[in-house]
């Protein structure tokens, strides 16, 4: 159970923030990244998922799914972040897939397209092409909507061993 | 405790090395007082625990204690810090880092 004080502020930022203007800078190393992915649900169908962030601002999902009737089948991913996601204009943390996939992967997912989209949580979009997260419905999904107003801009990149989170929040006064 | 807390713990945030926080963080006067009331409503529920009948033997170790304060204020790097109070709320100018 939450303190009440944090309890308050989840519920109203702006009351008991208001005239907050905060830049954080927070780079997430190899390590920390993938104890968080070890954390993941027991009921996940993945046998295993390694995040390798590399210099050049890209990185490695290397993963191995069990998949109906295939078995198991392990890629290693290349993706792109995009740019900043800001409010209310551009909400989709968007990473590019620029590598990775084999000769059928792509026309399998493209067929696949509808059933990938009912299994995966709202919020979370994947083709061929790219991974799209939607932050606002990711965080309201988590009760954590009230927030999605104070982040002005957000954004990951990608270092030698490291995911890099920038994130402005602004909580104006009421 | 959740393995990523733990982790954290036992190695004392060194994976957040690199991390920067600059800005304001205003706080209302209420949320000072309801974290106060916080403050105070967790020592009472600590006062309030019954004490062992009997000496309980030492932990044979313990694994993910609170990080040492020492070691982590020594990983921190303050650049500025600056407190000021205003009508109904006080603020915090703060430019630090960790190491």
């Amino acid at each position: 159970m939450l303190p009440l004080t944090l309890t308050k502020v989840l519920k109203d930022p702006h009351q008991y923030l208001g005239g907050t203007d905060l830049k954080i800078t927070l780079p997430v190393s190899r390590t920390l990244l993938n104890e968080v992915l070890a954390a993941r649900p027991a009921d996940v169908p993945v046998n295993e998922l390694l995040i390798d962030p590399e210099a050049g601002n890209s990185f490695n999902l290397h993963l191995d799914v069990k998949a109906p009737l295939i078995g198991s089948v392990k890629r290693k991913i290349t993706f792109e972040p995009g740019p900043a996601v800001t409010f209310p204009g551009q909400p989709w943390l968007h990473f590019e897939i620029t590598d990775g996939f084999r000769l059928l992967d792509k026309p399998i997912i493209k067929l696949m397209q509808g059933q990938i989209a009912d299994r995966l949580p709202k919020g979370i979009e994947l083709t061929s092409d790219h991974l799209r997260l939607h932050v606002p419905a990711l965080l309201t999904s988590a009760g954590y909507q009230t927030l999605v107003p104070l982040i002005k801009s957000l954004r990951l990149t990608s270092e030698a061993n490291a995911l890099v989170l920038n994130v402005h929040f602004v909580a104006e006064q009421n | 405790m959740h393995p990523v807390q733990k982790h954290l713990f036992d190695t004392n945030f060194k994976d957040l090395a690199g991390t920067r926080i600059e800005g304001t963080i205003a706080l209302s006067d209420e949320l000072i007082n309801l974290g106060i009331m916080d403050f105070l409503t967790g020592l009472k529920n600590g006062a309030a625990s019954p004490a062992p009948e009997a000496p309980s033997p030492a932990p044979a170790a313990a694994p993910s204690a609170l990080p040492d304060p020492k070691q982590m204020l020594a990983m921190l790097n303050v650049e500025t810090l600056k407190f000021r109070s205003e009508a109904g709320r006080i603020v915090v100018d703060v430019k630090a880092g960790i190491a």
